[in-house]
């Protein structure tokens, strides 16, 4: 076990500095993820409406976050 | 333009960004590119650079010097432990299905402002220009293919990117090494 993980389990995960440390790279994470999973959702044809169902997001939160808003060539569907 | 690309050119693109890759760098510029040719050590321009005493180990070091690494990028595997979670287990999975380095970069915003996933790594400016003027040195030789040598002379034209900087700083001189490409690519029209 690390040091960190050590030291966590020791107090008993009571350590804020350790835990929100974990919960911001859990957050990279999950940014990557979802990025990717998005991604590879719109090269198999999904609509944004489907892959913001999956996420039970709102279909304009999900665009907004991956399509961008400026241009004028944008795939909305 | 990639469907006039030779293996060894496609190759040398495919090279360049896993070395941009290998690096942690955000983008896949001109230096990358030089990496990537180098990488081969049969083709010819890795063979003309050779010569002038130029291989992938120097030019690798060379690069990593004059670009720092971005370690802020890199996701907290300690910290990730610290409530049971196995970033490597995670990665290994990821990578199976998205290739190597699927993770490793935050997503990025494109020119629309959209995000896109950090799987892959975009050209710099200098080196989409490097690869159009590959294609012009061909057309100017009248040879109906670009080959590895095309992208060198591609590089030596562009002359304002790192790929020179690397080169000059290693002593060699643009235009003798253009002159040797040139006749090393001699006048065959086709590939192969």
């Amino acid at each position: 076990m690390s040091d960190t993980a050590q030291l966590a389990s020791d107090a008993g995960s009571r350590d804020p500095a350790v835990g929100l440390r974990a919960v911001r790279a859990l957050r990279m994470l999950v940014d990557r993820l979802e990025a990717l999973q998005v991604e590879n959702a719109r090269d198999q044809g999904w609509s944004w409406q489907e892959i913001a169902h999956c996420l039970e997001v709102t279909r304009q939160a999900v665009h907004k976050k991956y399509a961008g808003g400026r241009g004028l060539l944008r795939r909305e569907r | 333009m990639f469907e006039r690309f030779t293996d060894e050119a496609r190759q040398a693109v495919k090279l360049a960004q896993q070395n941009a890759r290998r690096l942690n760098h955000h983008s896949i510029g001109t230096e990358h590119l030089l990496l990537g040719l180098l990488d081969q050590p049969q083709a010819v321009s890795s063979g003309v650079l050779g010569r002038h005493g130029l291989d992938h180990e120097r030019a690798y070091q060379a690069v990593a010097g004059l670009i720092p690494r971005t370690p802020k990028d890199a996701l907290d595997a300690e910290a990730l432990e610290t409530i049971g979670i196995d970033l490597s287990a995670i990665r290994d999975k990821v990578e199976a299905v998205f290739g190597p380095g699927a993770l490793d970069r935050p997503p990025q915003r494109d020119h629309r402002g959209g995000l896109s996933s950090g799987r892959h790594i975009p050209f710099s400016p200098g080196a989409k220009k490097t690869l159009e003027l590959s294609l012009r040195e061909a057309l100017a030789l009248k040879h109906g293919y670009i080959g590895d040598g095309h992208i060198l002379l591609g590089l030596l034209r562009e002359g304002r990117g790192l790929g020179s900087r690397v080169l000059a700083d290693a002593g060699i001189d643009a235009e003798t090494v253009r002159r040797e490409v040139v006749l090393r690519l001699g006048t065959r029209r086709k590939a192969g």
